[in-house]
């Protein structure tokens, strides 16, 4: 299958595609019928969709809606952003969590938490991780664009990161917080337990409108992949695209970092599995891993809350752990690349 | 009995606390043992206190302590103090205290209490240090005069409780706020919300079998961290409004201290107003 040619794969593209399509809905359905407590999938449903307030509704609608939703978001944010930042810039080690952007936006929410103004009104919460990791992807995107290779871009990665993650833990420390060790493992390790409507509807729209502007970039990244003199030839404004990929992984990395953590490797991982099913078109890469990790959010939750209802194993924690021995494998795979 | 224990601490002490030698610059390292040493001695007596004693959200007597100078516990600044009596808890400070002691300094440690007769002992113990045994008896009568005033009636109903905190943490049986709930005529509920192994119960496991009395930590707005965001829950919020809910702050649980009695004594109005309204 993977080593079918590119031809012959478009007609299987749909197929992929409604595969995705039906696995996000069941991944999400799934989310919203399990939990620690056992609801009947027909009243689920009827709790979705009635005006009760019993306990039944408020468990459905308040607890496991906010949580499938922003999976849902936080997945597919962080899926589309790592195949964004992979094809600009042209470094299969791009990821949000690795080169910091994800970090940019812990600090920047850190920041509005504890500085209070995110008590002085709502927004300022989603949009500080938005200004933090925008802030992170421009560092790293100028240290570590496509002319410099893949080990600048990592390493630029590594001191966005850093910076940002002393800079966190420097805020909680000086804020007086006696859960400042607790608080910054949920920034480095994210996690949806606990989440309400509130947090969807904070970072929600901010998320879909980064989405929204990564969906743009598809034929330019296309182009892209023949070179950058190529890509100049086409018609592809490299300014715009530039800004676009900013402002897309920014918008939607930040907000999703703001209400859930730090969630890293999904951006790795996805779109490094669904590179191959789409005939490495960048296209049709962007929407499959915004699928792709919207699924992979919502199965992994759902799986830590049938294991730990407690929350003892935290989201970030899994994917990590998923996700690290995919990067070792990746770097031993660049590395080969490197030194023929 | 009481005396007796007080007497077994003296004795342990080594006679020290006879009032011509009543220490004089008292250093406690402790958050704890801070609010004792507070309610015992004089303010002049006091050289310092640990630097959370004038931490509003974990301290009981923040108000006091603030007037008064505060140490983190490094051993060079404790030293710089001159202490003639240090105490200090079981296990932070250690470093510190074990220096203290191989500089010839007087260094207690307030035991940990997790049970009432534990927060007899703690104050005792510190009573003995400070040399104010007959203030330390004062105190635990007093504490012990309030707790029995709290106690439910015999044969009254126990209603259920839980204490839920802050990123879902729960009192787990064996705490000292399950024994402060226990003798509030309330029983500890969490078991059944099946708490994971670092303490915490999910949201939809409490709300969906909530218990008679949910006792909240503090006002969730007091607490400018993430962590605490399941306080805030709207599906929390909900079930307040239905549940007998009582605040006890969490200065008042964390520490085996006199103060306990403020927390008892919240909790045992929860029982009675509950109770009042006949079974549910």
């Amino acid at each position: 299958m993977s080593n079918a040619a590119p031809a012959q794969r478009t007609p299987s593209a749909g197929l992929l595609f409604a595969m995705l399509g039906l696995g996000t809905l069941l991944a999400f359905a799934v989310a919203l019928l399990i939990g620690p407590t056992a609801i009947s999938p027909r009243a689920v449903l009827a709790a979705l969709f009635s005006d009760e307030r019993d306990v039944t509704a408020l468990i459905v609608r308040e607890i496991r809606l906010p949580r499938a939703l922003l999976g849902l978001l936080v997945g597919a944010a962080l899926g589309a952003s790592g195949a964004a930042l992979q094809g600009y810039l042209r470094n299969p080690l791009a990821e949000p969590g690795l080169v910091g952007v994800s970090a940019g936006g812990a600090l920047g929410a850190v920041l509005a938490i504890h500085t209070g103004v995110a008590a002085a009104f709502a927004l300022a919460l989603p949009l500080a991780g938005l200004a933090g990791a925008a802030l992170a992807v421009l560092i790293v995107v100028t240290l570590g664009g496509a002319r410099s290779g893949p080990l600048s871009l990592i390493l630029a990665g590594v001191a966005v990161s850093s910076v940002a993650g002393a800079l966190t833990a420097l805020v909680l420390n000086l804020s007086r917080n006696p859960f400042a060790a607790v608080e910054m493992v949920f920034w480095t390790m994210g996690s949806l337990a606990d989440r309400s409507l509130v947090h969807v509807a904070l970072a929600g729209p901010i998320i879909l409108l980064g989405l929204g502007l990564l969906m743009l970039i598809g034929r330019p990244l296309e182009a892209l992949t023949l070179g950058e003199d190529v890509a100049r030839n086409l018609g592809v404004d490299m300014g715009r695209l530039r800004w676009l990929v900013i402002a897309g992984t920014a918008l939607s990395v930040g907000a999703a970092t703001s209400v859930a953590g730090t969630i890293g490797f999904v951006g790795l991982v996805v779109p490094h599995l669904l590179r191959p099913r789409v005939g490495h078109r960048p296209r049709l890469l962007l929407p499959a891993s915004l699928l792709g990790g919207a699924i992979l959010v919502l199965v992994a939750d759902s799986i830590l809350r049938l294991i730990t209802p407690g929350g003892e194993i935290r989201l970030g924690v899994a994917t990590a752990l998923l996700g690290a021995p995919f990067f070792v494998w990746l770097v031993l795979e660049t590395r080969r690349e490197l030194t023929p | 009995m009481r005396r007796l224990a007080l007497l077994a601490v003296l004795l342990v002490l080594g006679g020290t606390a006879s009032a011509a030698e009543k220490p004089r610059r008292i250093v406690s390292l402790n958050l704890c043992s801070d609010q004792i040493v507070l309610a015992l001695v004089d303010r002049q007596r006091i050289a310092a206190l640990s630097h959370l004693a004038a931490d509003p959200l974990v301290s009981a007597v923040a108000a006091e302590a603030r007037a008064i100078r505060t140490t983190r516990g490094e051993a060079e600044d404790v030293l710089a103090l001159d202490p003639d009596l240090v105490i200090a808890g079981v296990v932070t400070t250690r470093a510190t205290r074990e220096l203290l002691r191989r500089l010839g300094r007087r260094a207690v440690v307030i035991p940990f209490a997790d049970d009432l007769a534990a927060v007899r002992r703690a104050i005792a113990t510190v009573a003995a240090a400070v040399g104010e045994v007959a203030r330390g008896e004062a105190l635990i009568a007093e504490l012990d005069r309030r707790l029995g005033a709290a106690a439910p009636a015999p044969g009254e109903r126990r209603p259920t409780a839980a204490i839920y905190g802050i990123g879902g943490a729960v009192e787990l049986p064996g705490t000292l706020a399950d024994a402060l709930l226990r003798h509030a005529g309330l029983d500890n509920v969490v078991a059944r919300l099946r708490p994971g192994a670092s303490g915490a119960v999910s949201l939809e496991e409490l709300v969906a079998r909530p218990p008679d009395v949910l006792v909240l930590s503090g006002a969730a707005e007091a607490y400018r961290t993430v962590v605490a965001d399941n306080l805030r829950h709207p599906a929390l919020r909900a079930i307040m409004t239905r549940l007998t809910h009582v605040v006890v702050p969490q200065r008042l649980l964390l520490c085996g201290t006199h103060h306990v009695a403020a927390a008892v004594e919240r909790l045992a109005a929860a029982r009675r107003r509950l109770n009042a309204r006949g079974a549910p």
